[in-house]
């Protein structure tokens, strides 16, 4: 019994006398994750959500659950010092006990542009205690996301059809007020299926009167796109001539440490972008 | 004498056993969970409330005593509609689902969800906190009110168009609730399928406030239907001639189970297999007379339902199963087991 009441005090004075390293977090988001990686500061990571996916040693990590459902009983067993987590994380009940509980709650913005990304970045860093790092990498993906976005300011908007693919049934189009198309919007590109809000079923046809200039597919998971189920889109001129590409959702949409990757991932499969062969999926 | 000449155990007997059990569970879910608890910080927070560490008071006063006894309430109210109704339409496979509570109910709170932003925007502001629960407490009811309308005609209500209109309603909620899925946002879709699989892990004594008195009475007013369903047995004839008034019993067995599951799934999401599953269980070892297989099932669906939410909670820990899933993944092969042992349909 006096050892945790002496754990528990320790546990509440260690942000004010312990070393900043010393703490220990509990990560939920994906891209807060790659940042906390990015930064170096994993060490301090004790836990991290189902929507942290990279880098792949964060599978060793235990998992929360997902940060719109995130248990409280499950996070305050692990100890943590500090759970940092966006806006979007949910139910309050839970944050508002672990934050009497003496967990220190850091709810950061969603970020859905490069500079919100930026800012991102060095709000980890302040939390974590890597201000130093978090500005390096700030910095660096500041340089690099406006060389990506320089290369594309020129040429005239492509229209691009955005699929989130999360199984051979689970192919959807991405419309307004999404990841994806804050994504074409950095790259001075456009949404070439309007009025569609969220993430909606793609239907066949629909596909094909789209008639994009280029196809940007990213996939839940490795392997969850196969071009086979879906001749309509093979038969689009876009794809046909290779402008086209397939990768990870968590890079595509994440807006973490990786959009500058994200961006020119994009780039390359735009017609007047930089011409890189591609090869379906 | 433990057992009768059918084999059946005697009631006192096997409400001392659930009642063993029901201490047993109460137990293991006010210690189990992810949050690691010694019995000398529980015992120090029961004697001495003010000493004690607070996280650990936190844990255990303000979690999970209130998610035990919401877990209780909720399984033993679902349990007990479930006997209502299965003795009420004599059929062994209707459940609170049947009659529309639990679609009702979910229409209307995943309607909070999606168009709280939007159309419901004036309820939310008005109903704050409460906006979600309130909502599937007025649809859960209000379903089961209208079922009960369509079926009256000159002032006698057809059990078996009951029955139907539940169907049919069941059929239109169903398909306002996948309109409503469809045109969610991502984050709404999320929480909606959350909601929809069941969850106890967010009880606060909030929750118990405003369910708790409307599971409490459910559960009171239970008893009084006991000898009347037992003369549902018989046929609905012999209600009459034994001196009920048949209509009324009629609307009391569907206020209650309404009102009760109503205000169950308003907290606690969608819960299934419970209002099916324990009266049978009970039904098997003490026969069918509502006068011990109301009590009873209440006892064992509370029973149940806390001991699946402490596996909910242990399982995948840190994070937490929904209980509904857990439900159904036990209670669907434990009931096809009973099924091909006994044949008990």
């Amino acid at each position: 019994m006096r050892l945790t009441v002496v754990a528990a005090l320790c546990a509440l004075l260690l942000p004010v006398v312990g070393q900043a390293d010393d703490r220990r977090v509990v990560s939920a988001d994906g891209a807060i994750t790659e940042i906390i990686y990015a930064i170096g500061a994993q060490d301090q990571l004790v836990a991290v959500d189902t929507t942290s996916r990279y880098p792949a040693s964060v599978a060793d990590l235990p998992r929360v659950g997902y940060l719109r459902a995130l248990p409280f009983e499950g996070v305050l067993a692990l100890d943590p010092d500090v759970l940092i987590t966006t806006e979007e994380a949910a139910p309050d009940e839970t944050l508002e006990r672990l934050a009497r509980a003496g967990v220190s709650v850091r709810q950061l913005p969603v970020a859905r542009t490069p500079e919100a990304t930026v800012g991102r970045v060095r709000a980890v860093g302040d939390v974590m205690g890597r201000a130093a790092a978090a500005e390096r990498l700030a910095t660096e993906l500041e340089h690099q996301v406006a060389s990506v976005v320089a290369k594309r300011s020129e040429a005239p908007a492509p229209r691009v059809l955005f699929l989130l693919a999360a199984g051979p049934r689970g192919v959807m189009i991405a419309g307004d007020n999404t990841a994806a198309q804050a994504m074409l919007e950095t790259l001075g590109a456009e949404n070439a299926v309007t009025g569609i809000q969220g993430y909606k079923p793609a239907g066949r046809e629909a596909l094909l009167a789209s008639r994009p200039d280029a196809i940007v597919i990213a996939e839940t998971r490795p392997g969850q796109f196969d071009i086979d189920d879906w001749p309509e889109l093979a038969a689009l001129p876009a794809w046909q001539q290779g402008h086209h590409v397939t990768s990870d959702s968590m890079l595509l949409l994440g807006f973490g440490p990786r959009l500058a990757d994200a961006l020119a991932t994009i780039v390359r499969a735009l017609p007047a972008g930089e011409q890189v062969s591609q090869h379906g999926s | 004498m433990v057992r009768d000449e059918a084999g059946r155990l005697a009631p006192g007997i096997a409400l001392a056993g659930i009642a063993t059990a029901a201490l047993a569970v109460a137990w293991l879910s006010v210690t189990s969970g992810a949050y690691p608890l010694s019995l000398s910080d529980i015992l120090s927070v029961i004697v001495r409330p003010a000493e004690a560490d607070h996280v650990a008071r936190m844990v255990l006063v303000d979690v999970r005593l209130p998610r035990f006894l919401l877990g209780f309430l909720v399984g033993a109210v679902l349990a007990v509609s479930g006997a209502i109704l299965q003795g009420l339409f004599r059929n062994p496979l209707a459940d609170p689902g049947l009659i529309g509570v639990s679609a009702g109910a979910s229409l209307a709170a995943i309607g909070v969800i999606v168009l709280g932003g939007t159309w419901l925007g004036r309820w939310v502001a008005f109903a704050g906190e409460w906006a979600l629960p309130i909502a599937a407490f007025i649809g859960g009811s209000g379903t089961v009110f209208l079922a009960w309308r369509i079926a009256r005609r000159a002032g006698e209500t057809s059990v078996a168009t009951l029955l139907l209109a539940g169907i049919a309603i069941n059929a239109i909620a169903g398909a306002g609730t996948g309109l409503l899925t469809f045109y969610s946002s991502d984050e709404e879709l999320r929480s909606l399928t959350f909601w929809t699989m069941g969850s106890l892990g967010h009880a606060s004594w909030d929750d118990l406030m405003v369910a708790g008195p409307w599971l409490v009475l459910a559960l009171v007013a239970s008893p009084f239907l006991a000898r009347p369903l037992d003369a549902f047995l018989l046929g609905e004839q012999v209600v009459g001639h034994l001196g009920y008034r048949t209509d009324w019993i009629k609307r009391a067995a569907i206020l209650v189970a309404g009102l009760g599951v109503g205000a169950a799934v308003a907290v606690s999401g969608l819960i299934g297999f419970v209002g099916l599953v324990v009266p049978h269980l009970v039904r098997q070892v003490l026969g069918a007379s509502h006068r011990t297989l109301l009590p009873l099932s209440a006892l064992l669906g509370g029973t149940l339902l806390v001991g699946a939410d402490c596996l909910a909670r242990v399982i995948v820990a840190p994070a937490e199963l929904p209980i509904g899933l857990m439900m159904s993944l036990i209670g669907g092969p434990f009931f096809l087991a009973l099924l091909l042992k006994r044949r008990i349909i």
